[in-house]
This record gives structure tokens, C-alpha cells and sequence, in this order.
């Protein structure tokens, strides 16, 4: 039957989106350099993105992809500068703490484990053809607008705000200016 | 018949159909950037040369060993110009060609065209990055720069193009130009449109990833089957852009007398002229100029033309 | 039965592409015949700005010995199949060439079209070969070895002291400095070599960059002075501005050449910035005024002028970028680069000959008069050496037979004032302003700046105690392009020792 091989295909491709998503996240620690780590967490939320479409929510499963290309690429840039071996050519250890954290980690997906299988879900009927998108609309400008809408204003001030800060104008004059430090003043009687 | 036969089915057609597009819409740019370049530079040329001489070209390419440099992030390296190009397919998947000739459509198609075209600013700082050169590595992170300046005037205006729609789906927004082209009815979309995707496209005036400043930028270490796939893929996602401006902004498959596939590739060929004109009379601006620009002129613009949509929208929809 | 189809299959491919336009990366020395442009104007041939995508390394003059290191790493950088061929004046002193395999071309002084036709096709012909594998590709000429090896001393295998010492195949670990916010971040020293594409020829600047801002230029010498020598300059032959120093020359044929040069500057700047079919066009022109005035020259410039201004283009990617102030340059004879700060210096008011034709030197808005533009900047640079080359041409139609020169007269040069006796040139005296003016410009606006300068560094040598190249500040790599270093980030020169890493970071 039609609808039998839809529900085989869409399984399927949830169950390999579900396992990219966690083979992609620990390949995030095991890479060396920064740049792939930064990019292999991307591809986990591109797959989780995958599931997010097969679940009908078309629109936040696309949206979470194109969010995170920038996201991710900025973290890249996060990382690189602020690492001091961010390509992994020095061969180094790069996890810390990675007993306590494999502990924790291990801890957390029993948790959340418990928390799926024995945790008791209300029970909804799946709607047949929803469209969630306009439902998600009817959300955002209905009952939720004042929260959606204060904080998109605010995150546009703030990446404003940001750039006008980064511009050419640094913060001891323009580049033109070749915006350097200007020399410190010596009290008189001191010496340098 | 089965459902997983359909969708092979479909997979297939996408993988031929786009595939064909694609190829047929690179070796155009190669052609008409040729063209285009001679009218201006006044030199006469003969069009079997300007349509011989992109395959030679590419044949030399392919003959070219690819060259290594010291300790690159070979892997990577490799795929970037491959994942440039999946991408340009990728996004001319939601475009529809005509009502006969399209794919199932794809509900949230310009969410789906952002997400992809999102995506192309991983591919090309990937891809400075990984050659473990310096200038290509300016390259990269010029266009990180870039990149996230021009994303949200595009998203923006095609935003605009969509609300007389009432649909996410580009085949609906086609549809939805029968009255009249939305480069008539939002006067301010098309023009951002092309800016922003120039930006996307690094081409011409916004082509800082791979400026002739750094002596190629990302480019500047390729040689070989690897440049001539980067090549390939910049002009691909040329000739995407191009189409999504042809069917956000220029009524796609509609038209009198020629069928509507042909109407869908005369109008991304003019607006391919168009860009390819503006690479070539228009310099290279300044990086920082294009940032301060893009934030403080283009995203502006692009919300005065939602409001100034939205607002006939709303007017249509009362009546 | 596979594999030879396959190589016929090769073998069709190959003579298939063998038609497309001849990749060239050039190599420029002293001596370049002027010819170089009426090369780059031919369909069958295209300059590419990188060697790794050239086919044929042409190099075009003779090459000191200064750039031979840099030259074999330009060659090595090329991708196989590759070749060599040495279009030089001078054939006979092979001691200038670092390439034991390449083809030596005579070149002709005087630059007749049917030597460029041969040479043309004899690039083609080679190309060709390559690609038919009817010729070798020529071997590697420097050992693609590290700078030094590896050998972990920490207890997770890193090198040297601690966890932030040690030098990985001999490239140090990126240190970090103050950026223009207050940052600390890191930095990279480049030695960005002689021939990088959009530099003038011969230009080594070692340049420390933070991102993509130049923090430190320094001009480590002239790669054009052999080292002992006595930074004597190197001119190009037939220069007619040479030969007005000595004898009379016809006005037209001064001015003609000094319209030339600017369309050519021109020419490069355009490419620079993108407009490689403007550039083309531009350099067209400039190639139409090798031999003598065509009628229409001075329409298509000012059709060039116009085009320029209208779109506009050119303007924004040059305004504000590279301003002098006029205090700097005030007296020093440096030509276009003053008049462009508003200054009126022209070596040409004081000839009688020019005064005849009714001379009135070309020059930009200066300080203190209203302008909504900045004063002396590249914008106001490139709109000079077009206005000039405009106002030569419109001379060198009407000067009939007046000549001028000879007389032991300072003459105006296309970049300053020059004259019999010894002083510092034009090109020196710049090339002495570029550290100051490079500091905290983004990289895009330092090579609009250099190139706005129109520095020719064959005639710096002749500055006084021009120092010849000193060695690069950091080992750079074999088989990679001049001025890499190791990534890690940005890899740094120099040890690091005194540089207090916080452990915090850790």
C-alpha cells in the first residue's frame, strides 16, 4: 500500500537522520581541529533538521539549517581565535576533564532515557495535513507576539549595535588615522 | 505505484532535470561573461570563439595536475567546490521551470532557497580556509563579513515577494504575479534583490572571497579538476540566483505566446546580462563600505519595502 | 584495449584544449620589453595572477639575483604539466636566469608586432606540447621538505617547553598583539613577494597582518639592487624622458608617451579593482599610442572618462582610501601623486616651449577649498593621471614640431620631476611614505593604495643607500606561493618566550 511505503521510507529516514545526528556529535570532539568540529556539530543539527521536516514542521526544520550555517561559521571564527591550536597541526591533547565529562554525559542520556520510556506523554491524535507554518504564524503574531516581537527588535539593535562597534572606526580613532594606540603621557619627572 | 518507487522516481527527475539546468546554466555564464566582457572592452569577437572557448578551457582544467599545498585540511578541501555546487542544485530545486515542468513543489520553497544559499557561506570560508594559505584564507573570512550583511536583505525581500502570495511556495508565487510582475508592484524588490545576490554569488563588485586583490583569494592555491569545479559552482550559484529573481520578481513561467518554460529561461538569461554587465562596470567596493551599506541602507529599504507590501496585501485581501 | 582507448581519448581531449587561450604567469625583471602589454592584449593569450594555474612561466627581462629564490618557488608553485621561457633583451647573460630548462626568446628593442606574433604563437606551441605530453613537464627545482622536523619532548607529544612552546615543523606558534579595539589578537607576518600579481613589479613589502589589517609594513629593500652593488638605477631602454635629459625631443612624442604610460597605470589599477574588460579596453588605448597619435585617441579616453565617472565604481572603492597630506609632498617634485593633493608642482611650467601651447598644469581639488572628497586620496589620483593623460594627448596634437629638453632642465617624468643630477627618484621617495600610509588599512585599501602610487621600483635603486633585499623574517615554505607561513591559526615570526600566555586560556 501507498500510505505503508510512506511510513517505511519516512522511518527510515528518521532512523538514519537519529543516528547521523549522534555520530556527527561525537565526531565534534573527536576532530582536531577546530574548524571540523565547528562543522561536524552543524551537520548534527542539519540532521536534526531532517527530523524536524519529517515531523510536518517544514518551515523551523529550514529555518534551523539556515540559522545554523551562520551560527556554526561564527563559531568557527570563535574558536579559531580564541584557541592556540585551532587546526589541530600541533599534536596535543584537546579535550580536558574528559573522564568527568563522558561520566556526565553517560549520566544525562540515562536521564532523558528514563524520561522517554517510562515518562508518561499525553496522548493526541497526529493532525492528517497540517500546516504548520500558518500555524506557527497564527502563533507568533497571536498570543505570543509581544514575546517575539520585543526580542527580534532587540536581537536587530544588538547585531546593529555590534557592527557599529566592529567598523572601520576603532576604538582609538579610524583606520585611516591607522587608529593605534596613542603613546602614553609622561607625567613630568617620571621616566619611562 | 509504491511510494518508494515514486519517490525514486521524483529523485531522479530532480538529480537529471536540475542537473541539466545547471550545466546548461554554467556554460551560459561562461558564454555570456565572455560576450559581455568583449562588448566592453570594444573588442570584436566571433561567437563560435566565444561558445568554443569556455569547453577548451575547461578541458585544459582537466588535463591540469591540482596542486598541493603544505598541510591542508585535504578532505575538506576537496569537497568545498563539490558542496558549492550541490548547494546551487539544491536551491534550483525550488524553483519551478513551468507548472508542467516543476518538481512536487516544496511548501516552504523561499525558506528552503535561504537555507541553501546559507549554507554557501560555510562552503566558501571552508574553502579559503583549508588550502592552509594566507590569501585565500582573507578570502574566507572576507566573506564571512560579507556574507552575513547580505543575508537579511535577501531574506527580506524575498519575504516581500512573498506576501502578496500568501505562500511560502515559489510556484505560488508565480502564480500570484498574474495581475501584475512584482518588479512593478515593489519597485524597491528587484534592485536589493540583485545586490544581495551578487553578495551571494561573490561575483563582480562583491567579490571579495576571490578578489583580484589576493591574486584570486580562495582560488588563488587551485589548479587543475578542483578549480575548474569551484569555477563551475560560482557561476552555478550565479545562474540560481538568477532564476529565483526571475521567479520572485519577474512572474516567472508567465507570459504571452512562447510557452512558459521558455518565458522562465529568457527572463533568468536577462537577469543573468544584468549581473554579468555589473561585474563588469562596476568595481570591487570597499569591504567595510558594503557592511556599513548593507546595514544601515539595504536592510532599511528592505523593511520599508515588507511594510509597503504587507500593506497592499492588506488592502487586497479587505476588499 | 581500455588503456589506449583511454589515451586516445586523452589525446583528443588534450588537442582539443590545446586551443584555448595560452595561461601565463609572468615573471617581471629588469628589462621587461615594453611589448609586455601588447602580449597581454592578444585573445590567444590570458595573464593569470597566480602560478599555480599557469602553464607557462614567462619571464620577462633579466632577474636579479635577489629574486632568484623567490623565482624557482613561482615556478615550483605552478601546476604540472608546466614550462619556462625567457623573453629577454639580453640572451647572453644566462647568470640571470635560475632556470636551467627554459626557452630563451630574443626580444626585439623596438617591439615590431610580427616578434610578439612569434613569441604568441610560441607560448601557444608550448602549451600545446604540455598538454599532448609530446614535451616534459619540467621538473621541481627547490626539495619540497619541512623547514625542520618534528619531535614531540611534552607528555602529549607536543614540542618544546611546556604546553604553549615548541615550533612544529619549524613554523612557531601564533603570537598575539594588541588589534586596533585593544584586542589581543593574533598576528601574521607575510613577506609578500616580488611577483604578486597586483603589486608594481619587483615590490616586496613584509607586511604584519591582524585579520585582514596591516599593522606593520616594512620595505625590507630593493630586490632590484644586487647586493655590493651601489644602488645604481635601472632604466628602461628608449625611454624617451631619459633622452629628453641629454637632447631635444618633439613635445608630441614626450607627451604621447607620457599619455601611454598613464592609460597603462590605468589599465592596472582597473584589473586591480575587478573591471578586467575596462582594463582591457584601457590598455588597448594605451598600445594604439606606442608609435604614434591615432586621430580618435583623444575621444575613446575621454569616452573612458566618462564611463569611469558615470558608473560611479571606481569612485567608491577609491574614495578615502590612501590620502597623503599635501604637507608631505609638498616640494619634492613627485608629480601626480602632488597635484592630486593640490598641490600645482609641474616641472612644465617654467619650459617656454609649453608655455607656447598655453600649458596650465592639471590639478585636483587641494586643501582648504570645498569638496565633499577627500584630498590627495586614490580617487583624486586615478582622476589626475586621466586628466593628464587626456590633457597630453590634447598637446601632442597640437605641438607640431616644438621640442623641448636638453638644456640641463629638470623634466617632468610620468611619476616627477627628474633631471641630470643625482637625487632621490619619485618611486624612492613613495616607497618611503608606504609604511606610515599602510599602518591599519584593511588589505583591500593597502593594495588600492600601492598601486594608486604608481611606484616603479627599478627606479628607486637609485635612491642613496637603497639597501638590496634582506632575507625573509620567517622560513617560508618550498612549493608554495611567496610570503606563506604555517596556519595554526596565524602562525607568527620570531620566539615567543617573552610573550605571557595566560593559563586561564587553558
Amino acid at each position: 500500500m501507498g500510505r505503508g511505503g510512506d511510513r517505511v521510507l519516512s522511518d527510515l529516514l528518521f532512523w538514519v537522520a537519529g543516528a547521523a545526528a549522534i555520530v556527527t556529535a561525537w565526531r565534534v570532539f573527536r576532530a582536531d581541529s577546530m574548524v571540523r568540529a565547528a562543522y561536524w556539530l552543524m551537520a548534527s543539527f542539519v540532521a536534526v533538521g531532517v527530523v524536524l521536516v519529517l515531523l510536518d514542521a517544514d518551515f523551523l526544520g529550514l529555518v534551523l539549517l539556515l540559522m545554523m550555517a551562520g551560527e556554526m561559521t561564527i563559531m568557527a571564527v570563535f574558536m579559531v581565535m580564541f584557541m592556540m591550536n585551532p587546526a589541530g597541526l600541533n599534536p596535543m591533547m584537546m579535550v580536558h576533564q574528559h573522564r568527568t565529562s563522558i561520566v556526565a554525559g553517560v549520566v544525562a542520556f540515562l536521564g532523558l532515557a528514563a524520561v522517554g520510556l517510562f515518562g508518561a506523554f499525553p496522548v493526541a491524535p497526529a493532525l492528517s495535513a497540517p500546516d504548520t507554518t500558518a500555524r506557527l504564524g497564527r502563533e507568533l503574531l497571536g498570543d505570543s507576539m509581544l514575546i517575539f516581537e520585543t526580542a527580534g527588535v532587540a536581537l536587530l539593535a544588538t547585531m546593529i549595535g555590534a557592527i557599529a562597534i566592529a567598523s572601520g572606526s576603532g576604538r582609538y580613532g579610524t583606520a585611516a588615522d591607522g587608529s593605534v594606540e596613542p603613546p602614553a603621557e609622561l607625567a613630568s619627572g617620571e621616566t619611562p | 505505484m509504491s511510494a518508494p518507487a515514486g519517490v525514486l522516481r521524483v529523485l531522479s527527475l530532480a538529480v537529471l532535470g536540475v542537473g541539466a539546468a545547471l550545466l546548461g546554466g554554467v556554460y551560459a555564464v561562461a558564454v555570456l561573461d565572455r560576450v559581455v566582457g568583449r562588448a566592453i572592452a570594444r573588442v570584436p569577437l566571433r561567437l563560435i570563439d566565444a561558445a568554443v572557448t569556455p569547453a577548451r578551457e575547461a578541458g585544459l582544467l582537466l588535463l591540469q595536475r591540482r596542486t598541493v599545498t603544505e598541510r591542508p585540511d585535504a578532505v575538506v578541501w576537496a569537497l568545498a567546490p563539490a558542496l558549492l555546487g550541490s548547494l546551487a542544485a539544491a536551491a534550483l530545486v525550488a524553483i519551478p521551470l513551468s507548472p508542467a515542468l516543476a518538481l512536487p513543489d516544496i511548501r516552504s520553497g523561499i525558506v528552503y532557497f535561504g537555507a541553501a544559499m546559507a549554507m554557501v557561506m560555510v562552503a566558501v570560508y571552508v574553502h579559503g580556509w583549508s588550502a592552509n594559505s594566507v590569501f585565500p584564507l582573507i578570502g574566507a573570512y572576507r566573506f564571512v563579513a560579507q556574507a552575513l550583511s547580505y543575508e537579511m536583505p535577501l531574506a527580506l525581500v524575498l519575504i516581500a515577494a512573498a506576501l502578496p502570495a500568501e505562500s511560502l511556495s515559489v510556484s505560488d508565487i508565480v502564480r500570484s504575479q498574474t495581475g501584475a510582475w512584482n518588479v512593478v508592484r515593489q519597485p524597491l524588490g528587484l534592485p536589493l534583490y540583485l545586490i544581495a545576490g551578487l553578495g551571494l554569488a561573490f561575483w563582480g563588485p562583491l567579490d571579495f572571497p576571490d578578489a583580484a586583490d589576493l591574486a584570486g583569494g580562495t582560488r588563488a592555491e587551485l589548479s587543475g579538476a578542483p578549480l575548474l569545479l569551484w569555477r563551475a559552482a560560482r557561476s552555478a550559484v550565479l545562474v540560481a540566483v538568477a532564476a529565483m529573481g526571475a521567479a520572485a520578481f519577474l512572474g516567472g513561467w508567465l507570459g504571452p505566446w512562447l510557452p512558459g518554460a521558455v518565458w522562465m529561461v529568457l527572463k533568468t538569461i536577462a537577469l543573468l546580462v544584468v549581473l554579468l554587465t555589473a561585474g563588469h562596470l562596476v568595481a570591487r567596493v570597499r569591504l567595510e563600505r558594503f557592511v556599513v551599506v548593507a546595514w544601515t541602507v539595504l536592510i532599511p529599504l528592505a523593511l520599508v519595502d515588507i511594510f509597503v507590501s504587507g500593506l497592499l496585501a492588506l488592502r487586497g485581501a479587505g476588499r | 584495449m581500455a588503456g589506449s582507448r583511454r589515451a586516445t581519448l586523452r589525446n583528443a581531449l588534450a588537442r582539443f584544449a590545446a586551443g584555448a587561450p595560452t595561461r601565463v604567469f609572468v615573471l617581471e625583471g629588469i628589462d621587461a620589453p615594453d611589448a609586455l602589454d601588447v602580449l597581454q592584449l592578444r585573445p590567444d593569450i590570458t595573464f593569470v595572477d597566480t602560478p599555480r594555474s599557469a602553464t607557462v612561466l614567462l619571464v620577462a627581462g633579466r632577474l636579479p639575483e635577489a629574486m632568484h629564490e623567490p623565482a624557482r618557488r613561482a615556478h615550483d608553485a605552478m601546476a604540472e604539466p608546466r614550462a619556462t621561457i625567457w623573453w629577454t633583451l639580453a640572451p647572453d647573460d644566462g647568470a640571470m636566469l635560475p632556470f636551467p630548462d627554459a626557452t630563451v626568446v630574443p626580444a626585439q628593442p623596438n617591439g615590431s608586432p610580427a616578434a610578439i606574433v612569434t613569441l604568441a604563437r610560441m607560448l601557444a606551441r608550448t602549451q600545446a606540447e604540455l598538454l599532448c605530453a609530446a614535451r616534459p613537464s619540467e621538473p621541481a627545482l627547490l626539495a619540497d621538505v619541512d623547514p625542520a622536523p618534528w619531535r614531540g619532548v611534552g607528555p602529549y607529544g607536543q614540542g618544546g617547553a611546556g604546553m604553549t612552546g615548541g615550533v612544529p615543523y619549524g613554523r612557531p606558534l601564533a603570537g598575539r598583539a594588541p588589534d586596533r579595539d585593544g584586542l589581543e589578537l593574533d598576528q601574521l607576518p607575510v613577506r609578500v613577494g616580488p611577483f604578486f600579481a597586483p603589486f608594481p613589479a619587483g615590490l616586496v613589502l613584509d607586511i604584519t597582518l591582524q585579520g585582514d589589517v596591516v599593522q606593520e609594513a616594512i620595505v625590507p629593500g630593493n630586490a632590484f639592487v644586487a647586493s655590493g652593488g651601489d644602488g645604481s638605477p635601472v632604466r628602461v631602454t628608449g625611454d624617451a624622458f631619459h633622452a629628453a635629459l641629454s637632447e631635444p625631443v618633439r613635445i608630441a612624442d614626450l607627451e604621447r608617451a607620457r599619455a601611454r604610460h598613464h592609460l597603462r597605470w590605468l589599465a592596472r589599477m582597473l584589473r586591480v579593482h575587478g573591471l578586467d574588460a575596462l582594463g582591457h579596453r584601457t590598455l588597448a588605448l594605451a598600445a594604439s599610442l606606442a608609435d604614434s597619435l591615432p586621430r580618435g585617441a583623444l575621444g575613446d579616453v575621454g569616452a573612458l572618462r566618462r564611463l569611469l565617472e558615470r558608473t560611479r565604481g571606481l569612485g567608491w572603492a577609491t574614495a578615502g582610501v590612501g590620502v597623503i597630506d599635501p604637507r608631505l609632498v609638498t616640494g619634492r617634485g613627485l608629480g601626480p601623486v602632488a597635484r592630486a593633493a593640490g598641490l600645482s608642482e609641474d616641472a612644465r611650467i617654467d619650459d617656454a616651449a609649453y608655455d607656447q601651447l598655453g600649458f596650465a598644469p592639471v590639478v585636483q581639488e587641494g586643501a582648504g577649498e570645498r569638496t565633499r572628497h577627500a584630498v590627495g586620496d586614490a580617487r583624486a589620483r586615478w582622476r589626475q593621471r586621466l586628466g593628464e593623460a587626456m590633457q597630453s594627448l590634447e598637446l601632442a596634437a597640437r605641438a607640431g614640431d616644438r621640442r623641448t629638453g636638453g638644456e640641463g632642465r629638470p623634466i617632468e617624468g610620468v611619476r616627477g620631476r627628474s633631471s641630470d643630477v643625482t637625487r632621490d627618484s619619485p618611486s624612492a621617495m613613495l616607497l618611503a611614505l608606504l609604511p606610515d600610509l599602510l599602518l591599519g588599512q584593511e588589505w583591500g585599501d593597502a593594495v588600492t593604495t600601492i598601486v594608486s602610487l604608481d611606484i616603479d621600483v627599478r627606479e628607486a635603486g637609485r635612491a642613496p643607500g637603497a639597501a638590496p633585499l634582506s632575507p625573509p623574517p620567517a622560513p617560508q615554505p618550498s612549493g608554495g606561493m611567496d610570503g606563506m607561513a604555517g596556519m595554526a591559526g596565524m602562525a607568527a615570526k620570531g620566539d615567543h618566550t617573552e610573550h605571557d600566555h595566560a593559563t586561564g586560556q587553558m
